[in-house]
């Protein structure tokens, strides 16, 4: 296995990779303007006078538009890598739904319980008897196996008495929509042989026949001439559900919740707000840990870095109400920024220069950071009037613009864009991001080669601060429009999933955090759109996110696993070219 | 009857590696049989196959004639194979004869009779002639002991076949010497040994017969009598080898470096490097003998501004160097070929481009106003890759990608195009396939040749004693020796010093410094 062998492969490619690259702008570009014009679609029922008629419809055009763009990186950006990011999304949704499914297995136990009605229908003269249970024509009800009592009614049999000859309709069927029993009917003699039996009704029993019915799976006896004077039972209990039921209703619920997390982030302008300003932030955030990680520095500092940047903002923001917007944002940027950026040089210099662990460091400064922000809070900032932990609301000045009517969509878009386009430029075209980048791939060769590492290290988790910082000021200024508790909601941690998805590729962040932000918010749809429970949406959410990072941490890990075996084994080079090339 | 035969032995590993294609191979009981190929050429993984480690895709083999399966190095024991991997497996903290008896122990009761195990090692260790002491802790014996200690377990475990895996790329040349000396009385013993090896220097003094690997494949067995280092070589590289360095007389110039009572102690206070002093002139390569241990790694990366002296100095062209970080150092001129490449040397996971401007990006025409031009850094490695014959498709790809030949021209690409007056070249071959070991050699001979200063360090003396103008033996830390590398410079008179055996006196010392 000589390098010339291994070579030949690879030239083959290079001669083509002219036209491969290009293959790949245009598949990238298709796959970006499809998206962006589905997403359009969808948010309007496809209807060209309901979009023209919404007041900024040009401004959701253009994000949509802006999330065409970053698939278009993700694609260009992972090449062959992508298909593998999506096919792990796919399964993970797969499975996803396999769960949903086996959640959804109880469904069909609302057939079997609910409350029901039961009556004797008869044009006949009804028999004076104060002994029966029905009369002729008068309804009577109970609920089946009603959840939570000590003993459910399982079945009931009601007597009724009856003359020779007169011509009875039973009916046994759901109280009304809400109740989804499923019930059979009886008519018995005095003895208990069963006369005539219906677990159903027709179409036309339903809707002409009897007024009270709700649905065929009612149950009705019509027409039937009673044998003789005397008493008779109605008996009536809920269906055996089926196997084939039983599936079937769980594979209906199942695409209900399904298509709820699908599409129902894209149903409304509003949901889709949501989404689009859940994903600046988680995008803020993964772009934060994509550059510290990128330099192999495992700070788990946003966090803090973002309660300090917001914390900033929000000072700054409820003592200015007089400044004009046009100043006060720009310079509320800024020390949001820099307060990240301080905040990050903390465990940098910590890291540097005193060997201290950025893991450690970096979870108490957050600890100390949201702790610090709850103080300010409580003490300082919360209006004396106030019912709850929050500070007032800022005026609109300090509010970031909104871009899109009737949701939180803010100038943040542009700001997040700036953003990327800064973090590219810093990895890639600058001597300071080939240093993180060297120092990410092998902190000694940086050493040998003369860069000046704990400088580069200090410096990379105070630029990882400012993004985050940023993101705290977008939380607090163009979301909450204030201060309040959790205002992080611990997404800083789902950030680090959205950096190792995107392969710590500062240019796929923007995807995988529009991607992340899709799942949360579809998840958040799905429990109220559908009927999964919380629980079971937090659970298949967990599974799409553990897959998902499963997935990206088996790279990460493969690389850095392969980088220990070489470093161990650096002088037996044979064995290792043996067993892995 | 071959005491060991394989019939069209395949190894394909599950990522699609074949790493053995079609081997047919035996050894006949008695011989000494030497296995060479270059790195990657498949030789470990045929033994690790013989040695139950790993399983053949498909293929059979044969011990004495009889059709085994070896699922695992047990199965190999009892078959009577002994392997003596090139990494020790022993425990340093118990003694000799512990280490021996592991897992074998004689046992009174419950308790492991330690007195019967040395009295074993003893008797073991008299009978094919490996001196050890018994009593002694591994963690306190040297290397060439600890190697007679793996033999001798394996013996110990009744192995009749014994595999030893690259068994003097630790040793010095008298260790060597112990060493073959041991493995002909083993013989003598009716043992039958098989040597992997990749010098053939020692091929063909210790071997009765040889098999070539390469590319997987096995290009043939000849007797050893038969045959010379050039054919062996040609066998394996598949071309001719020139073995030969042409390094051409030339005058030696002024002192580039000058190093004056350089000494150096660890953070747990061990002396390392005791009062060094030297110099390296223009047009001379200065090379550095010693047992790999005694200051040499020491002295490259205080020189290279990788660890700060404790005293002394180092000047070039009258400039002090020392203690300033090392890009002080590459501003002054100096190019480092670190000695483990894949520690520092290269970072694997980047791409080939990026490995080639780690001493100049921040300058033009690599960093213009603040910004990387990628031109620069591509064209860069365009023209490096083409200059000392990288084989790569383009600059892109990651180092990791490439063979271990491959990735030192790398390190030597980027430091000789660094316009360097002082080249200082740590183990610039180690793990390098032959095909690049001339290459790498006659680039440093013809820079040297053209006014550089090279100081060469090299575990491998007969390295040093081909391109070396003079060479100087490091022993603990000091210089006990510096000599012009002529004719009356024997490498046994170098393996004195080496061991610490001799001494050159002080005036003698500093007269060739």
């Amino acid at each position: 296995m000589t390098a010339k062998e291994k070579s030949r492969p690879s030239a083959g490619i290079a001669e083509v990779s002219f036209l491969r690259k290009h293959l790949l702008l245009i598949i990238g570009a298709i796959a970006g303007i499809v998206v962006t014009l589905f997403v359009t679609n969808t948010l309007f029922d496809g209807s060209m006078e309901k979009m023209t008629g919404t007041e900024t419809w040009q401004n959701i055009l253009l994000v949509n538009a802006l999330v065409g763009g970053c698939i278009l990186l993700f694609v260009v950006e992972l090449k062959r890598q992508a298909i593998r990011v999506l096919l792990t999304v796919i399964v993970a949704l797969l499975l996803g739904f396999l769960v949903t499914f086996i959640f959804n297995l109880d469904s069909a136990d609302r057939f079997a319980r609910g409350e029901f009605r039961a009556q004797v229908v008869s044009e006949a003269e009804p028999v004076e008897n104060d002994d029966v249970d029905l009369e002729y024509n008068k309804r009577r009800g109970g609920e089946f196996n009603k959840p939570n009592v000590v003993a459910p009614v399982s079945e009931v049999a009601w007597t009724f008495a009856g003359r020779e000859g007169d011509v009875v309709s039973l009916l046994a069927y759901a109280k009304n929509r809400r109740s989804d029993v499923n019930v059979l009917v009886e008519l018995r003699d005095e003895t208990g042989a069963v006369l005539a039996a219906a677990s159903s009704a027709t179409e036309l029993q339903v809707e002409e026949t009897f007024d009270d019915l709700v649905s065929v799976r009612d149950a009705v006896i019509e027409g039937f001439a009673l044998p003789a004077d005397g008493l008779y039972t109605l008996y009536t209990r809920p269906e055996e559900v089926e196997t084939g039921t039983v599936l079937a209703e769980a594979m209906s619920q199942s695409q209900l919740a399904f298509e709820a997390l699908l599409l129902g982030p894209i149903e409304r302008v509003n949901r889709w707000g949501v989404w689009i300003q859940d994903a600046i932030t988680l995008i803020l955030l993964g772009m934060s840990f994509a550059i510290v990680f990128r330099a192999q520095q495992f700070s788990l500092g946003a966090e803090g870095q973002l309660y300090f940047g917001a914390l900033v903002s929000g000072i700054i923001a409820l003592n200015s109400p007089h400044v004009p917007g046009v100043i006060l944002i720009p310079f509320i940027i800024l020390a949001s920024a820099t307060a990240g950026f301080i905040y990050g040089l903390i465990p940098g210099a910590l890291k540097a220069y005193l060997g201290a662990n950025e893991l450690v460091s970096t979870l108490m400064l957050n600890v100390i950071a949201t702790r610090f922000f709850e103080m300010v809070l409580n003490f300082q900032l919360k209006p004396a009037d106030a019912g709850y932990v929050a500070s007032a609301k800022f005026t609109d000045n300090a509010v970031l613009p909104v871009i899109v009517e009737s949701t939180q969509v803010t100038i943040a878009v542009f700001i997040l864009a700036v953003v990327v386009f800064i973090s590219w430029l810093l990895i890639r075209r600058t001597p300071l991001g080939y240093e993180i980048r060297i120092i990410g791939s092998n902190l000694r060769f940086a050493d040998y080669g003369g860069v000046n590492s704990k400088r580069t290290i200090m410096l990379v988790m105070a630029i990882g601060g400012i993004v985050a910082g940023l993101a705290g000021m977008h939380l607090a200024n163009g979301i909450h429009r204030q201060l309040i508790l959790n205002i992080s909601f611990a997404l800083a941690f789902e950030g680090v999933v959205v950096a190792l998805l995107a392969r710590l590729n500062v240019l796929v962040v923007p995807f995988t955090g529009l991607l992340y932000a899709y799942l949360r918010a579809g998840a958040q749809f799905m429990e109220r759109d559908a009927n999964v429970s919380f629980e079971v949406v937090r659970m298949i959410q967990a599974i799409i996110i553990l897959l998902i990072t499963a997935e990206a941490l088996v790279t990460f890990f493969q690389a850095r696993q392969k980088r220990a075996d070489i470093d161990e084994t650096g002088h037996t080079v044979e064995s290792l070219e043996g067993a892995d090339v | 009857m071959p005491i060991i035969e394989t019939q069209s032995i395949h190894k394909i590993y599950p990522n699609g590696v074949h790493a053995n294609d079609d081997i047919d191979f035996s050894v006949e009981p008695g011989e000494i049989h030497a296995l060479v190929g270059e790195n990657g050429a498949g030789k470990s993984t045929l033994m690790k196959i013989l040695y139950g480690l790993e399983q053949p895709t498909s293929g059979r083999v044969a011990i004495r004639g009889d059709e085994v399966e070896i699922g695992n190095p047990q199965d190999a024991i009892e078959l009577g194979i002994g392997m003596v991997h090139q990494n020790f497996m022993l425990v340093d903290s118990f003694t000799v004869a512990q280490n021996i008896i592991l897992n074998r122990e004689t046992k009174q009761g419950v308790r492991i009779d330690f007195a019967q195990a040395a009295e074993d090692t003893e008797a073991l260790s008299k009978e094919y002639g490996l001196a050890v002491n018994p009593e002694a802790r591994i963690a306190d014996i040297p290397v060439g002991m600890r190697q007679r200690v793996e033999i001798l377990k394996a013996l110990y475990r009744g192995a009749e076949i014994l595999i030893l895996d690259e068994p003097t790329a630790v040793l010095t040349p008298s260790e060597t010497q112990d060493l073959f000396a041991a493995i002909r009385s083993l013989v003598d013993g009716g043992k039958t040994v098989i040597f992997i090896t990749h010098k053939l220097k020692e091929v063909i003094e210790i071997s009765d017969r040889v098999t070539v690997m390469r590319d997987a494949r096995k290009i043939g067995t000849v007797n050893t009598a038969e045959t010379d280092e050039r054919e062996l070589a040609r066998m394996m590289v598949g071309r001719e080898v020139f073995m030969q360095v042409d390094r051409p007389a030339v005058r030696r110039g002024d002192s580039v470096l000058s190093v004056q009572d350089l000494t150096y102690a660890d953070s747990s206070g061990h002396q390392l490097l005791k009062h060094v002093s030297f110099n390296v002139y223009e047009h001379e390569i200065l090379g550095i003998a010693g047992v790999e241990g005694n200051g040499q790694t020491e002295l490259a990366e205080v020189l290279t501004g990788l660890r700060p002296p404790t005293t002394g100095e180092a000047y070039i062209s009258e400039e002090q160097i020392l203690g300033r970080g090392p890009r002080s150092v590459r501003e002054h001129n100096v190019a480092h070929i670190p000695e483990d490449r894949l520690t520092n040397g290269v970072a694997v996971w980047s791409s080939i481009d990026d490995n080639l401007i780690i001493d100049r990006y921040y300058r033009e025409p690599f960093t213009r106003r603040g910004l990387l031009d990628i031109n620069a850094i591509v064209e860069n490695g365009r023209e490096l890759i083409r200059e000392f014959n990288i084989i790569a498709p383009d600059g892109a790809i990651p180092v990791s990608a490439l063979s271990g030949g491959n990735m030192q021209k790398v390190v030597v690409a980027r430091e000789l195009s660094s316009s360097p007056k002082l080249l200082i070249a740590a183990q610039p071959t180690r793990g390098v396939d032959i095909g690049a070991i001339e290459f790498i050699h006659q680039e440093l001979v013809d820079q040297r040749s053209n006014g550089l200063a090279i100081l060469l360090i090299s575990a491998d003396l007969q390295e040093v004693m081909k391109l070396s103008d003079r060479i100087m033996v490091m022993y603990e830390g000091e210089i006990v020796g510096i000599f012009p590398n002529d004719e009356s410079l024997t490498e046994e008179r170098i393996g004195y010093y080496m061991l610490g055996a001799e001494r050159q006196p002080a005036e003698e010392m500093e007269r060739q410094a």
